[in-house]
């Protein structure tokens, strides 16, 4: 025996590693037949490893508190390649919410939230509200006008909670306004507590998504069918097959991501806005203040109700009713391809309603635009919210017995 | 070996890689224009940086030092580190553009005027600009420096288009000459697309306001000369802005071509192990 | 026993907690910031508006004229809450600019929404956002409007009237958080 085989032999026996191997990867089953809309998964799970090393290299160069704005140009400037890093942070930031929002929309479109996969949904419904949390309070990191003004709207947020609103807002600042001190607790909230839950949710994430086996575009059960040694025969191994896969997937994703890094890094003002390369000013808002794009659908909520915290309510509702959804779909098909009439025609106004409110998001409010707001919210809140009736009256098609 | 070069130059590849060049190129051009669109502000005259021409930048960098220096600071930028992106040998620089004896060649360009009291002359205290280019758009500052008129009822005796109030004066009132807002009559066009004429044939006219003027012999530079040192200003400025902008646009090929070679690869080596499988 | 010990280590959680929440309260230094300003309001034009920082809030000084101060009552209907009923307001039924002075009114800036800074459009024109506008204070991030002494209009976000600071006038010296006359 070889000294490596050995120094292995002993290792694997005080330490699992051929188990998991085997368990997760060698031969774990996926289904054999999935398309493009499987890949961002994995796509996200790259993004968040991008996310974490460059966003420790960026706490080597930041300093947190009023020096903020200035410490994010001396890295940008002063630092050689530190543009590089954090261009490569902000980018991951939009890069990040547009592959979990297509994550999610496949979820919607091929019922991967149903039984057995409840869990799983639930666990990728948190992940994604701690991204949101995440998100935001890297926002406010480089105290420029928007990061201080978007802050603003989101701390008064909880001011509109009865009782105990506004000791709340001030509880959070720590202070009047939006200052260094503010800055410091979002800090660590940014850089550690919030990366522990994301990396543990993630965790949880893909456990239970092992424990019950990936889904697939037909909604066919492929553990109904297995060989003797209890392979589902629609299935092959993860690796090598799906990584390299993936892997196609992955290099696609890292072109664009790419040109986006290297020449558009403000993404015509969607990614890095405009507003943000002046320091915050806590005594004027910019004429215009819009949230990032992947927040504009819930802020357009928010503005549809023409009520403090009838606004903040139907924005927490419109993310919370996510966690529902394994409960609102009752048909007995899971595929968007073998689901009636009444759940495409759903689905494509949802889609077309989320990002019509997120273009709203970032425009000025007119009286016109309202209107479409409140349209497009009730829109919004139907696709769910009737979700029960259309989907159990609709006539839906014989799923295939196999892949 | 063969056989994968043969692969490699596929159709399909080479239609990827021509895609993302064409959109690379598209979208470069359509954005060229650095910081935000200017449709926020008014109609604003569109600019187009030339962030390699080294004597644009040079002779926009000495119009700044020497016009707006004394107000506007570049606080998050380095002397030295102008004076060698635009190719300026530091002993020049610092001999003539720099008239601050006490500054050294590593210092930020922090200004020579205190906050508070230029904010007591002011009203305001005048901004930095390092950043205006991105902050407000390049076509913005282009047009801004150009549209100053007259208005006596202002602070300073000048008013500007692009931005109404600015409490500024005119620094480069005598380069330009005295500009004002005026009226003219223009020619009104009938619907076949021809100059309307009344029934003697003269050409019928009405009254448009809000046209620049310079008046003639004012200024010391004429209207070309004067555009092209705003141009150049600008460019300037774009460059302070972003000044990692071209050599982050020169490795971003390199990186964008890696990850489609990249592409490539897995790809085929999918289509092995696939074929394996089935 | 199992119960008596849990619950014996239950009881210690909140304890444990406090210091890490109370923690986050205002600091005695943030605290201790938030000196009164004084403003020489001389120089201000009927219908104009100034803005000063006090406590890092912006706060509105604008000076009517003597046919703003009329019009107030025109667009009495539109208004929420136009005697400020609903808010802690010092000085109210003084003035109808809500303030110490017949003149001046003098406001915090902050939206009663989600706390932007509205902006000062005193023209009586239409605006995109209302085609009937009679002059006052636009939000531009969620359309909240209010009149010219910051009383907000109903059918807009923001629950409440604009908020007035203590502050008391000397002559031409207007002195913002401080007032001698209230305590």
């Amino acid at each position: 025996m070889s000294t490596i085989t050995k120094v292995f032999d002993w290792v694997n026996h005080r330490l699992p590693i051929q188990n998991t191997y085997e368990r997760h990867l060698s031969k774990h089953p996926v289904p054999k037949k999935v398309n493009f809309w499987y890949l961002f998964g994995a796509l996200a799970a790259v993004v968040l490893v991008i996310q974490i090393v460059s966003g420790i290299w960026l706490i080597m160069l930041y300093t947190p508190g009023e020096a903020a704005f200035a410490s994010i140009e001396y890295m940008m400037r002063d630092v050689d390649y530190g543009w590089v890093i954090r261009y490569m942070h902000t980018t991951g930031a939009s890069m990040f919410f547009a592959v979990v929002y297509l994550h999610m929309f496949r979820g919607l479109l091929y019922g991967s939230y149903q039984k057995p996969r409840e869990l799983v949904w639930i666990f990728g419904c948190t992940i994604y509200l701690a991204m949101m949390a995440e998100g935001f309070l890297g926002y406010v990191l480089p105290y420029g006008q928007m990061s201080y003004w978007g802050a603003q709207v989101i701390i008064s947020l909880f001011g509109a909670l009865p009782y105990i609103g506004e000791s709340l807002e001030l509880w959070i600042r720590g202070d009047y306004y939006i200052s260094g001190i503010t800055v410091n607790r979002f800090f660590a909230l940014h850089v550690v507590a919030l990366p522990l839950v994301l990396i543990a949710l993630v965790f949880l994430h893909l456990v239970a998504l092992h424990e019950v086996g990936a889904g697939n575009p037909e909604g066919v059960d492929i553990e109904a069918h297995t060989d003797q040694d209890g392979v589902p025969l629609d299935s092959v191994p993860f690796f090598p097959y799906k990584v390299l896969n993936a892997l196609v997937g992955i290099g696609v994703f890292m072109t664009v991501f790419a040109i986006i890094m290297f020449f558009f890094p403000e993404g015509g003002g969607y990614f890095i806005e405009y507003a943000n390369y002046e320091e915050a000013n806590p005594l004027v808002t910019p004429d215009h203040i819009a949230p990032v794009w992947y927040y504009s659908p819930y802020y357009s909520i928010l503005r549809a109700v023409p009520d403090k915290l009838g606004g903040f309510a139907a924005m927490g509702a419109a993310v919370a009713v996510f966690f529902v959804v394994p409960w609102l779909d009752r048909s007995n098909v899971a595929s968007i391809r073998y689901k009636g009439i009444l759940s495409k025609i759903a689905l494509v106004m949802f889609g077309i309603s989320f990002i019509t409110l997120g273009y709203l998001g970032t425009v000025s409010v007119t009286e016109h635009r309202k209107t479409m707001s409140i349209i497009c919210t009730v829109i919004y809140f139907s696709y769910f919210l009737l979700m029960p009736i259309y989907t159990s009256i609709e006539k839906t098609k014989p799923v295939p017995d196999r892949l | 070996m063969n056989l994968i070069a043969k692969r490699f130059i596929n159709f399909y590849h080479l239609s990827l890689i021509f895609f993302v060049l064409f959109c690379i190129f598209f979208i470069q051009n359509t954005f060229s224009a650095e910081g935000a669109p200017c449709k926020d502000y008014g109609e604003c005259d569109e600019f187009k940086h030339t962030l390699t021409d080294m004597s644009s930048l040079q002779r926009g960098a000495s119009t700044y030092l020497t016009y707006c220096y004394g107000c506007h600071s570049l606080e998050y930028s380095r002397w030295n580190r102008v004076a060698s992106d635009l190719e300026i040998p530091e002993e020049i620089f610092f001999n003539n553009l720099v008239f601050d004896a006490s500054v050294k060649p590593g210092d930020l360009m922090a200004g020579s005027m205190s906050k508070t009291e230029s904010a007591e002359w002011f009203g305001v205290a005048p901004p930095d600009l390092t950043l205006v280019t991105r902050l407000h758009g390049s076509d913005w500052v282009y047009t801004y420096l150009r549209t100053f008129y007259e208005d006596s009822s202002k602070q300073y005796g000048v008013n500007n288009l692009v931005y109404p109030g600015a409490a500024m004066p005119n620094v480069l009132a005598s380069l330009q000459g005295n500009q004002q807002l005026i009226c003219k009559q223009i020619p009104v066009i009938a619907k076949n697309g021809g100059e309307k004429r009344d029934d003697f044939g003269n050409t019928i006219t009405k009254e448009k306001c809000g046209f620049l003027s310079v008046e003639s012999g004012t200024g010391i530079l004429n209207k070309d000369e004067f555009d092209k040192l705003i141009y150049d200003l600008t460019n300037f400025l774009t460059y302070v802005g972003d000044p990692d902008k071209v050599e982050r646009e020169r490795i971003g090929w390199y990186v964008v071509f890696f990850f489609i070679i990249f592409t490539s690869l897995a790809s085929l080596l999918y289509r092995e192990y696939q074929k394996d499988y089935h | 026993m199992i119960g008596l010990t849990s619950a014996f280590g239950a009881a210690g959680v909140p304890f444990a907690a406090t210091p890490f929440i109370a923690s986050w309260n205002p600091s005695a230094s943030a605290k201790a910031v938030g000196a009164p300003v004084k403003v020489d309001i001389t120089k201000l034009a009927p219908g104009q508006q100034i803005q000063v920082g006090w406590r890092k809030q912006p706060i509105f000084v604008i000076r009517h004229s003597a046919e703003a101060i009329k019009n107030l009552d025109s667009s009495l209907s539109k208004l929420a809450d136009p005697n400020s009923d609903a808010i802690d307001e010092p000085y109210k039924n003084q003035n109808p600019t809500r303030s110490k002075s017949s003149e001046y009114s003098v406001l915090v800036g902050v939206c009663t929404h989600l706390g932007c800074s509205p902006k000062f459009f005193p023209e009586v024109e239409p605006k995109s956002w209302d085609a009937s506008w009679t002059g006052g204070y636009f939000c531009p991030c969620h359309g909240s409007t209010f009149d010219l002494v910051g009383r907000v209009f109903k059918g807009v976000p923001a629950p409440t009237n604009l908020k007035v600071p203590p502050h008391n006038f000397k002559g031409n010296i207007l002195t913002i958080g401080e007032d001698e006359e209230m305590s």
